[in-house]
Protein backbone atom coordinates (compact mmCIF):
# COMPACT_ATOMS: atom_id res chain seq x y z
CA UNK A 1 0.00 0.00 0.00
CA UNK A 2 1.42 3.48 -0.71
CA UNK A 3 1.98 6.20 1.75
CA UNK A 4 -0.77 8.38 0.06
CA UNK A 5 -3.42 5.54 -0.43
CA UNK A 6 -2.50 4.78 3.36
CA UNK A 7 -2.95 8.37 4.21
CA UNK A 8 -6.79 8.87 2.29
CA UNK A 9 -7.56 5.86 4.12
CA UNK A 10 -6.76 7.26 7.58
CA UNK A 11 -8.85 10.37 6.32
CA UNK A 12 -11.33 8.27 5.34
CA UNK A 13 -11.89 6.59 8.04
CA UNK A 14 -11.46 9.44 10.68
CA UNK A 15 -14.41 10.92 8.68
CA UNK A 16 -16.56 8.11 9.26
CA UNK A 17 -16.04 7.48 13.26
CA UNK A 18 -17.00 11.19 13.11
CA UNK A 19 -20.14 11.00 11.61
CA UNK A 20 -21.96 9.91 14.66
CA UNK A 21 -20.72 12.88 16.63
CA UNK A 22 -21.64 15.17 13.95
CA UNK A 23 -25.69 13.51 13.88
CA UNK A 24 -25.42 13.82 17.57
CA UNK A 25 -24.88 17.10 17.37
CA UNK A 26 -27.94 18.01 15.10
CA UNK A 27 -30.35 15.66 16.71
CA UNK A 28 -32.23 18.01 18.91
CA UNK A 29 -34.40 17.06 21.77
CA UNK A 30 -34.60 13.90 23.59
CA UNK A 31 -33.22 11.01 21.27
CA UNK A 32 -34.91 7.54 21.66
CA UNK A 33 -32.13 5.30 22.34
CA UNK A 34 -30.47 7.62 24.87
CA UNK A 35 -33.89 7.75 26.45
CA UNK A 36 -34.36 4.12 27.04
CA UNK A 37 -31.10 3.95 28.97
CA UNK A 38 -31.68 6.59 30.92
CA UNK A 39 -35.31 4.73 32.12
CA UNK A 40 -33.71 1.64 32.28
CA UNK A 41 -30.81 2.84 34.64
CA UNK A 42 -33.28 4.89 36.26
CA UNK A 43 -35.43 1.89 36.60
CA UNK A 44 -33.02 -0.69 37.97
CA UNK A 45 -32.48 1.50 40.50
CA UNK A 46 -35.74 2.12 42.01
CA UNK A 47 -36.72 -1.67 41.98
CA UNK A 48 -33.39 -2.45 43.60
CA UNK A 49 -34.77 -0.33 46.78
CA UNK A 50 -38.17 -1.19 46.33
CA UNK A 51 -37.39 -4.98 46.68
CA UNK A 52 -34.40 -4.61 49.04
CA UNK A 53 -35.49 -6.35 51.94
CA UNK A 54 -35.34 -5.47 55.65
CA UNK A 55 -35.13 -1.54 55.20
CA UNK A 56 -36.22 0.75 57.26
CA UNK A 57 -39.79 2.63 55.74
CA UNK A 58 -38.37 5.82 56.25
CA UNK A 59 -35.60 5.29 54.57
CA UNK A 60 -36.20 3.46 51.66
CA UNK A 61 -38.46 6.56 51.26
CA UNK A 62 -35.66 8.87 51.45
CA UNK A 63 -33.55 6.78 49.05
CA UNK A 64 -36.52 6.81 46.71
CA UNK A 65 -37.29 10.13 47.44
CA UNK A 66 -33.35 11.46 46.09
CA UNK A 67 -33.69 8.89 43.08
CA UNK A 68 -36.91 11.04 42.05
CA UNK A 69 -34.98 14.49 42.35
CA UNK A 70 -32.83 13.34 39.88
CA UNK A 71 -34.58 12.03 37.26
CA UNK A 72 -37.74 13.90 37.05
CA UNK A 73 -37.37 17.83 35.30
CA UNK A 74 -39.79 18.76 38.91
CA UNK A 75 -39.64 22.82 38.00
CA UNK A 76 -41.01 21.82 34.52
CA UNK A 77 -44.11 19.47 35.60
CA UNK A 78 -44.67 22.36 37.74
CA UNK A 79 -44.98 24.71 35.53
CA UNK A 80 -47.18 22.52 33.00
CA UNK A 81 -49.99 21.33 35.90
CA UNK A 82 -50.57 24.81 36.89
CA UNK A 83 -50.69 26.28 33.16
CA UNK A 84 -52.32 29.94 32.40
CA UNK A 85 -52.65 29.88 36.62
CA UNK A 86 -48.78 30.91 36.28
CA UNK A 87 -49.31 34.04 34.75
CA UNK A 88 -51.74 35.67 37.25
CA UNK A 89 -49.81 34.33 39.94
CA UNK A 90 -47.78 36.71 42.38
CA UNK A 91 -43.98 35.94 42.70
CA UNK A 92 -44.91 35.03 46.21
CA UNK A 93 -47.00 32.85 45.02
CA UNK A 94 -45.26 31.53 41.97
CA UNK A 95 -42.29 30.98 44.80
CA UNK A 96 -44.53 29.07 47.45
CA UNK A 97 -46.36 27.20 44.46
CA UNK A 98 -43.21 25.33 43.67
CA UNK A 99 -41.81 24.87 46.92
CA UNK A 100 -45.04 22.91 48.03
CA UNK A 101 -45.75 21.42 44.52
CA UNK A 102 -41.61 20.26 44.82
CA UNK A 103 -42.55 18.57 48.13
CA UNK A 104 -46.10 16.91 46.99
CA UNK A 105 -45.02 15.37 43.76
CA UNK A 106 -42.09 13.76 45.16
CA UNK A 107 -43.80 12.26 48.53
CA UNK A 108 -46.61 11.39 46.65
CA UNK A 109 -44.45 9.66 44.11
CA UNK A 110 -42.25 8.08 46.64
CA UNK A 111 -45.36 6.91 48.38
CA UNK A 112 -46.75 5.24 45.33
CA UNK A 113 -43.31 3.35 44.92
CA UNK A 114 -42.64 2.40 48.41
CA UNK A 115 -45.72 -0.13 48.41
CA UNK A 116 -44.86 -1.90 45.03
CA UNK A 117 -42.92 -4.68 46.56
CA UNK A 118 -42.07 -7.74 44.22
CA UNK A 119 -42.26 -5.45 41.28
CA UNK A 120 -40.53 -6.49 37.51
CA UNK A 121 -40.32 -4.62 34.43
CA UNK A 122 -39.00 -4.60 31.18
CA UNK A 123 -38.88 -2.15 28.49
CA UNK A 124 -41.33 -3.01 25.49
CA UNK A 125 -39.99 -2.58 22.33
CA UNK A 126 -41.07 0.12 20.01
CA UNK A 127 -40.67 3.94 20.49
CA UNK A 128 -42.65 6.65 19.93
CA UNK A 129 -41.47 9.90 20.07
CA UNK A 130 -42.65 14.03 19.36
CA UNK A 131 -41.12 17.03 18.34
CA UNK A 132 -39.75 17.12 21.78
CA UNK A 133 -39.72 14.33 23.77
CA UNK A 134 -39.20 10.68 23.86
CA UNK A 135 -41.45 7.90 25.25
CA UNK A 136 -40.52 5.02 26.04
CA UNK A 137 -42.94 2.02 26.99
CA UNK A 138 -42.42 0.06 30.18
CA UNK A 139 -44.60 -3.15 31.34
CA UNK A 140 -44.82 -3.11 35.25
CA UNK A 141 -45.38 -6.62 36.64
CA UNK A 142 -46.11 -7.15 40.17
CA UNK A 143 -47.68 -10.13 42.28
CA UNK A 144 -51.67 -10.76 42.03
CA UNK A 145 -52.37 -8.16 40.12
CA UNK A 146 -52.45 -7.38 36.05
CA UNK A 147 -49.71 -6.25 34.63
CA UNK A 148 -49.40 -2.71 33.28
CA UNK A 149 -48.37 -0.82 30.41
CA UNK A 150 -46.24 2.33 31.80
CA UNK A 151 -45.42 4.98 29.39
CA UNK A 152 -42.36 7.48 30.61
CA UNK A 153 -42.03 10.56 28.60
CA UNK A 154 -38.69 11.76 28.20
CA UNK A 155 -37.40 15.70 27.65
CA UNK A 156 -33.88 17.10 27.48
CA UNK A 157 -33.81 20.18 29.49
CA UNK A 158 -32.34 23.80 28.97
CA UNK A 159 -28.87 22.23 30.35
CA UNK A 160 -28.68 19.03 27.81
CA UNK A 161 -29.93 16.94 31.17
CA UNK A 162 -32.71 13.77 30.19
CA UNK A 163 -34.99 14.19 32.84
CA UNK A 164 -38.68 12.66 33.30
CA UNK A 165 -41.65 15.42 32.32
CA UNK A 166 -44.65 12.47 32.66
CA UNK A 167 -45.77 9.12 33.23
CA UNK A 168 -48.08 7.45 31.41
CA UNK A 169 -50.18 4.76 33.21
CA UNK A 170 -53.16 3.05 30.76
CA UNK A 171 -53.39 5.74 28.66
CA UNK A 172 -53.98 8.20 31.53
CA UNK A 173 -51.26 11.00 31.94
CA UNK A 174 -50.17 11.88 35.26
CA UNK A 175 -49.50 15.60 34.29
CA UNK A 176 -52.69 15.85 32.21
CA UNK A 177 -54.84 14.80 35.74
CA UNK A 178 -53.16 17.08 37.83
CA UNK A 179 -53.62 20.26 35.59
CA UNK A 180 -57.39 19.33 35.23
CA UNK A 181 -56.96 18.61 39.03
CA UNK A 182 -56.03 22.07 39.99
CA UNK A 183 -57.70 23.99 37.06
CA UNK A 184 -61.00 22.67 39.06
CA UNK A 185 -59.24 24.15 42.78
CA UNK A 186 -58.37 27.31 41.01
CA UNK A 187 -61.94 27.60 39.61
CA UNK A 188 -63.75 27.07 42.50
CA UNK A 189 -62.12 29.52 44.54
CA UNK A 190 -63.04 32.12 42.22
CA UNK A 191 -59.84 32.40 40.06
CA UNK A 192 -57.77 32.64 43.06
CA UNK A 193 -54.21 30.52 43.02
CA UNK A 194 -54.29 31.46 46.95
CA UNK A 195 -57.05 29.10 47.11
CA UNK A 196 -54.65 26.40 45.31
CA UNK A 197 -52.17 27.13 47.79
CA UNK A 198 -54.34 26.62 50.54
CA UNK A 199 -55.08 22.92 49.82
CA UNK A 200 -51.46 22.31 48.65
CA UNK A 201 -50.64 23.57 52.55
CA UNK A 202 -53.53 21.06 53.44
CA UNK A 203 -52.43 17.96 51.59
CA UNK A 204 -48.55 18.45 52.61
CA UNK A 205 -49.61 18.62 55.87
CA UNK A 206 -52.01 15.25 55.52
CA UNK A 207 -48.44 13.39 53.68
CA UNK A 208 -46.60 14.48 56.95
CA UNK A 209 -49.33 13.21 58.86
CA UNK A 210 -49.23 9.94 57.04
CA UNK A 211 -45.72 9.35 56.46
CA UNK A 212 -45.42 10.07 60.45
CA UNK A 213 -48.04 6.88 60.84
CA UNK A 214 -46.40 5.04 58.24
CA UNK A 215 -43.33 5.23 60.00
CA UNK A 216 -44.06 4.04 63.62
CA UNK B 1 -63.58 5.20 7.87
CA UNK B 2 -65.19 7.83 6.22
CA UNK B 3 -67.90 5.23 4.18
CA UNK B 4 -69.15 4.86 7.20
CA UNK B 5 -72.89 5.88 8.30
CA UNK B 6 -73.24 9.25 9.54
CA UNK B 7 -74.18 9.70 12.86
CA UNK B 8 -76.12 12.58 14.86
CA UNK B 9 -73.84 14.49 16.92
CA UNK B 10 -75.05 13.69 20.56
CA UNK B 11 -74.47 17.17 21.49
CA UNK B 12 -71.25 19.13 22.77
CA UNK B 13 -74.29 21.70 23.70
CA UNK B 14 -76.89 21.17 26.01
CA UNK B 15 -80.21 23.17 27.52
CA UNK B 16 -77.83 24.58 30.39
CA UNK B 17 -75.69 27.11 28.05
CA UNK B 18 -78.59 29.03 27.71
CA UNK B 19 -80.42 28.38 30.98
CA UNK B 20 -77.15 29.41 32.97
CA UNK B 21 -77.48 32.83 33.39
CA UNK B 22 -80.42 31.88 36.22
CA UNK B 23 -78.57 30.28 38.94
CA UNK B 24 -80.48 28.51 41.78
CA UNK B 25 -83.85 29.84 41.52
CA UNK B 26 -85.30 27.39 43.01
CA UNK B 27 -83.04 26.42 45.69
CA UNK B 28 -83.90 22.81 47.27
CA UNK B 29 -86.66 22.23 45.14
CA UNK B 30 -85.03 23.16 41.97
CA UNK B 31 -82.08 20.54 43.21
CA UNK B 32 -84.76 18.17 43.30
CA UNK B 33 -86.45 18.55 40.13
CA UNK B 34 -83.03 18.95 38.54
CA UNK B 35 -82.35 15.41 40.19
CA UNK B 36 -85.49 13.97 39.32
CA UNK B 37 -85.53 15.15 35.66
CA UNK B 38 -82.07 14.78 35.25
CA UNK B 39 -81.34 18.17 33.79
CA UNK B 40 -82.52 21.38 35.33
CA UNK B 41 -81.87 25.39 35.56
CA UNK B 42 -80.27 25.14 39.24
CA UNK B 43 -77.97 21.88 38.15
CA UNK B 44 -75.97 24.38 34.93
CA UNK B 45 -72.58 25.26 35.34
CA UNK B 46 -71.64 29.20 35.29
CA UNK B 47 -70.54 29.99 31.87
CA UNK B 48 -67.06 32.51 31.85
CA UNK B 49 -68.01 35.71 29.86
CA UNK B 50 -67.14 36.32 26.25
CA UNK B 51 -64.54 39.08 28.26
CA UNK B 52 -62.30 35.72 28.81
CA UNK B 53 -60.82 33.54 26.41
CA UNK B 54 -59.13 31.54 27.89
CA UNK B 55 -61.43 30.82 30.84
CA UNK B 56 -64.16 30.28 27.79
CA UNK B 57 -62.40 27.81 25.61
CA UNK B 58 -61.18 26.06 29.35
CA UNK B 59 -65.20 25.39 30.25
CA UNK B 60 -65.65 24.32 27.13
CA UNK B 61 -62.57 21.68 27.32
CA UNK B 62 -63.92 20.77 30.53
CA UNK B 63 -67.61 19.96 28.77
CA UNK B 64 -69.36 19.49 31.82
CA UNK B 65 -72.22 22.18 31.42
CA UNK B 66 -74.20 20.13 34.31
CA UNK B 67 -71.52 20.22 36.79
CA UNK B 68 -73.12 21.15 39.97
CA UNK B 69 -75.93 18.27 39.44
CA UNK B 70 -72.86 15.74 38.27
CA UNK B 71 -71.22 16.75 41.42
CA UNK B 72 -74.26 15.96 43.33
CA UNK B 73 -74.78 12.54 42.24
CA UNK B 74 -70.65 11.96 42.43
CA UNK B 75 -71.10 12.74 46.11
CA UNK B 76 -74.23 10.02 46.50
CA UNK B 77 -72.15 7.80 44.88
CA UNK B 78 -68.65 8.16 47.19
CA UNK B 79 -71.75 7.52 49.52
CA UNK B 80 -72.51 4.04 47.89
CA UNK B 81 -69.01 2.86 47.56
CA UNK B 82 -67.81 3.22 50.81
CA UNK B 83 -70.57 1.90 52.45
CA UNK B 84 -71.11 -0.89 50.68
CA UNK B 85 -69.28 -1.52 47.08
CA UNK B 86 -65.59 -0.82 48.63
CA UNK B 87 -66.65 -3.10 51.46
CA UNK B 88 -68.01 -5.79 49.66
CA UNK B 89 -64.88 -5.49 46.77
CA UNK B 90 -62.36 -5.74 50.09
CA UNK B 91 -64.46 -8.91 51.84
CA UNK B 92 -64.32 -10.98 48.10
CA UNK B 93 -60.49 -10.01 48.39
CA UNK B 94 -60.29 -11.10 52.01
CA UNK B 95 -61.93 -14.57 51.54
CA UNK B 96 -61.30 -15.69 48.02
CA UNK B 97 -58.04 -16.37 47.08
CA UNK B 98 -56.13 -15.10 44.31
CA UNK B 99 -56.38 -18.14 41.47
CA UNK B 100 -60.22 -18.29 42.14
CA UNK B 101 -60.31 -14.55 41.58
CA UNK B 102 -57.97 -14.67 38.29
CA UNK B 103 -60.96 -17.50 37.43
CA UNK B 104 -63.90 -16.13 38.11
CA UNK B 105 -62.28 -12.75 35.91
CA UNK B 106 -61.92 -14.91 33.30
CA UNK B 107 -64.83 -16.31 33.22
CA UNK B 108 -66.84 -12.83 33.43
CA UNK B 109 -64.52 -11.66 30.83
CA UNK B 110 -65.33 -14.56 28.40
CA UNK B 111 -69.01 -13.53 28.70
CA UNK B 112 -68.04 -9.93 27.01
CA UNK B 113 -66.37 -11.60 24.59
CA UNK B 114 -69.72 -11.83 21.52
CA UNK B 115 -70.32 -8.12 22.78
CA UNK B 116 -66.58 -7.43 21.70
CA UNK B 117 -66.96 -9.78 18.57
CA UNK B 118 -70.11 -7.49 17.11
CA UNK B 119 -67.94 -4.45 17.39
CA UNK B 120 -64.56 -5.36 16.27
CA UNK B 121 -67.08 -6.21 13.03
CA UNK B 122 -68.95 -2.68 13.58
CA UNK B 123 -65.51 -0.95 13.62
CA UNK B 124 -64.16 -2.83 10.45
CA UNK B 125 -61.93 -4.56 11.66
CA UNK B 126 -61.91 -8.38 10.79
CA UNK B 127 -58.62 -9.47 12.10
CA UNK B 128 -59.57 -8.52 15.53
CA UNK B 129 -63.12 -10.09 15.22
CA UNK B 130 -61.26 -13.20 14.26
CA UNK B 131 -59.25 -12.96 17.51
CA UNK B 132 -62.19 -12.41 19.72
CA UNK B 133 -63.93 -15.37 17.75
CA UNK B 134 -61.02 -17.48 18.01
CA UNK B 135 -60.64 -16.53 21.70
CA UNK B 136 -64.05 -17.13 22.57
CA UNK B 137 -64.37 -20.48 21.27
CA UNK B 138 -61.10 -21.56 22.54
CA UNK B 139 -61.45 -20.15 26.29
CA UNK B 140 -65.62 -21.96 26.18
CA UNK B 141 -64.03 -25.35 25.26
CA UNK B 142 -60.78 -25.56 26.25
CA UNK B 143 -60.67 -23.17 28.77
CA UNK B 144 -63.84 -24.67 30.52
CA UNK B 145 -66.47 -22.27 29.85
CA UNK B 146 -63.82 -19.54 30.34
CA UNK B 147 -62.54 -20.08 33.36
CA UNK B 148 -59.16 -20.47 31.66
CA UNK B 149 -57.56 -17.95 29.07
CA UNK B 150 -55.81 -20.19 27.30
CA UNK B 151 -55.91 -18.06 24.44
CA UNK B 152 -53.69 -15.82 24.97
CA UNK B 153 -51.38 -18.36 25.83
CA UNK B 154 -52.02 -19.63 22.18
CA UNK B 155 -51.54 -16.03 20.59
CA UNK B 156 -55.20 -14.51 20.98
CA UNK B 157 -54.69 -11.53 23.77
CA UNK B 158 -57.59 -10.19 24.90
CA UNK B 159 -58.85 -6.86 23.91
CA UNK B 160 -62.43 -5.11 24.92
CA UNK B 161 -64.48 -3.18 22.37
CA UNK B 162 -68.24 -1.97 23.52
CA UNK B 163 -70.77 0.04 20.97
CA UNK B 164 -69.72 3.42 23.13
CA UNK B 165 -66.18 2.85 21.73
CA UNK B 166 -67.98 1.87 18.57
CA UNK B 167 -69.88 5.16 17.93
CA UNK B 168 -66.32 6.71 18.49
CA UNK B 169 -64.62 5.47 15.81
CA UNK B 170 -68.18 6.45 13.33
CA UNK B 171 -66.80 9.99 14.53
CA UNK B 172 -69.52 10.63 17.05
CA UNK B 173 -68.79 13.86 19.71
CA UNK B 174 -68.47 12.05 23.38
CA UNK B 175 -71.29 14.95 24.49
CA UNK B 176 -70.93 16.68 27.79
CA UNK B 177 -69.40 14.60 30.78
CA UNK B 178 -72.38 12.99 32.84
CA UNK B 179 -71.77 11.20 36.65
CA UNK B 180 -74.43 8.76 36.33
CA UNK B 181 -75.88 7.31 39.45
CA UNK B 182 -74.37 4.22 41.06
CA UNK B 183 -72.80 3.40 37.26
CA UNK B 184 -70.35 6.53 37.42
CA UNK B 185 -68.59 8.48 34.91
CA UNK B 186 -70.55 8.75 31.48
CA UNK B 187 -71.29 10.90 28.60
CA UNK B 188 -74.33 10.38 26.26
CA UNK B 189 -72.32 8.20 23.80
CA UNK B 190 -70.85 5.79 26.16
CA UNK B 191 -74.24 5.69 27.72
CA UNK B 192 -76.70 5.00 24.64
CA UNK B 193 -73.24 2.27 24.40
CA UNK B 194 -74.08 0.81 27.27
CA UNK B 195 -77.86 0.39 26.29
CA UNK B 196 -76.86 -1.27 22.85
CA UNK B 197 -73.78 -3.51 24.52
CA UNK B 198 -76.81 -5.02 26.83
CA UNK B 199 -79.47 -5.51 24.26
CA UNK B 200 -77.04 -6.91 21.90
CA UNK B 201 -75.52 -9.12 24.23
CA UNK B 202 -76.75 -12.78 23.85
CA UNK B 203 -75.99 -13.54 27.53
CA UNK B 204 -78.53 -10.77 28.35
CA UNK B 205 -81.28 -13.39 26.94
CA UNK B 206 -79.81 -16.77 27.04
CA UNK B 207 -78.88 -16.19 30.71
CA UNK B 208 -81.81 -17.20 33.42
CA UNK B 209 -82.63 -14.23 35.51
CA UNK B 210 -80.90 -15.34 38.79
CA UNK B 211 -78.03 -16.34 36.98
CA UNK B 212 -78.18 -12.82 35.36
CA UNK B 213 -77.78 -11.14 37.98
CA UNK B 214 -75.65 -13.08 39.76
CA UNK B 215 -73.22 -11.99 36.32
CA UNK B 216 -73.70 -8.37 37.46
CA UNK B 217 -72.97 -8.57 40.72
CA UNK B 218 -70.19 -10.70 40.68
CA UNK B 219 -68.47 -8.28 37.65
CA UNK B 220 -69.13 -5.20 39.98
CA UNK B 221 -67.02 -6.85 42.86
CA UNK B 222 -64.77 -8.11 40.20
CA UNK B 223 -64.18 -4.80 38.86
CA UNK B 224 -64.19 -3.04 42.06
CA UNK B 225 -61.78 -5.47 43.83
CA UNK B 226 -59.01 -4.35 40.63
CA UNK B 227 -59.58 -1.18 41.24
CA UNK B 228 -59.18 -0.50 45.39
CA UNK B 229 -55.64 0.59 44.56
CA UNK B 230 -56.37 2.90 41.91
CA UNK B 231 -59.30 4.62 43.63
CA UNK B 232 -57.53 5.10 46.99
CA UNK B 233 -54.51 6.74 45.44
CA UNK B 234 -57.30 9.48 43.73
CA UNK B 235 -59.36 10.07 46.95
CA UNK B 236 -55.74 10.59 49.01
CA UNK B 237 -53.42 12.41 46.15
CA UNK B 238 -56.33 14.52 44.59
CA UNK B 239 -57.34 17.60 45.82
CA UNK B 240 -60.77 17.39 43.93
CA UNK B 241 -60.91 13.69 43.14
CA UNK B 242 -64.01 14.36 41.03
CA UNK B 243 -62.31 16.99 38.50
CA UNK B 244 -59.81 14.12 38.27
CA UNK B 245 -61.69 11.15 38.29
CA UNK B 246 -63.50 13.43 34.98
CA UNK B 247 -60.19 13.85 33.49
CA UNK B 248 -59.06 9.93 33.87
CA UNK B 249 -62.15 8.96 32.27
CA UNK B 250 -61.86 10.68 29.31
CA UNK B 251 -58.22 9.52 28.65
CA UNK B 252 -58.83 6.35 29.80
CA UNK B 253 -61.98 6.06 26.78
CA UNK B 254 -59.55 7.91 24.61
CA UNK B 255 -57.01 5.67 25.26
CA UNK B 256 -59.63 2.41 24.81
CA UNK B 257 -61.05 4.39 21.61
CA UNK B 258 -57.57 4.14 19.35
CA UNK B 259 -56.74 0.50 21.32
CA UNK B 260 -53.58 2.13 23.27
CA UNK B 261 -54.60 -0.12 26.07
CA UNK B 262 -51.95 -3.18 26.63
CA UNK B 263 -54.04 -6.31 26.46
CA UNK B 264 -54.83 -8.20 29.60
CA UNK B 265 -53.22 -10.72 30.86
CA UNK B 266 -53.98 -12.33 35.04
Amino acid sequence: MSHSRRRALIAGLSLFALLPTLGGARAQGADPAAATDFITRTGNELVALVNREGMPVAERRAAIAAILRRAVDIDGVGRFVIGRYWRIATAAEQREYMQLFEQIIVRNLSARFGELRGVKYTVNRGMQRTEEDAIVSTTIERPNAAAAVVEWRVSRTDNGQLRIVDVIAEGTSLRLTTRSDYAAVVQRNGGKVEGLLAALRQQLAQITEREQANAR
Amino acid sequence: MSDLPAVPDLGTESPCRAASVARRPFGRLGMALALATGLGLSACATVPPASDPEALAEFRETNDPIEPLNRTVYTFNEGVDTLLVRPAAETYRILIPPPIRSRVGNALANLREPVTLLNDLLQGRPDRAEATLSRFLINSTFGLLGLFDVATDWGYPRHSEDFGQTLATWRAEEGPYLMLPLLGPSNPRDLLGRVVDTVSDPFTWVLPDGAGTARTATGVIDTREGLIEPIDTVRREALDPYAQIRSLYRQRRNAEIENRTAPRSP
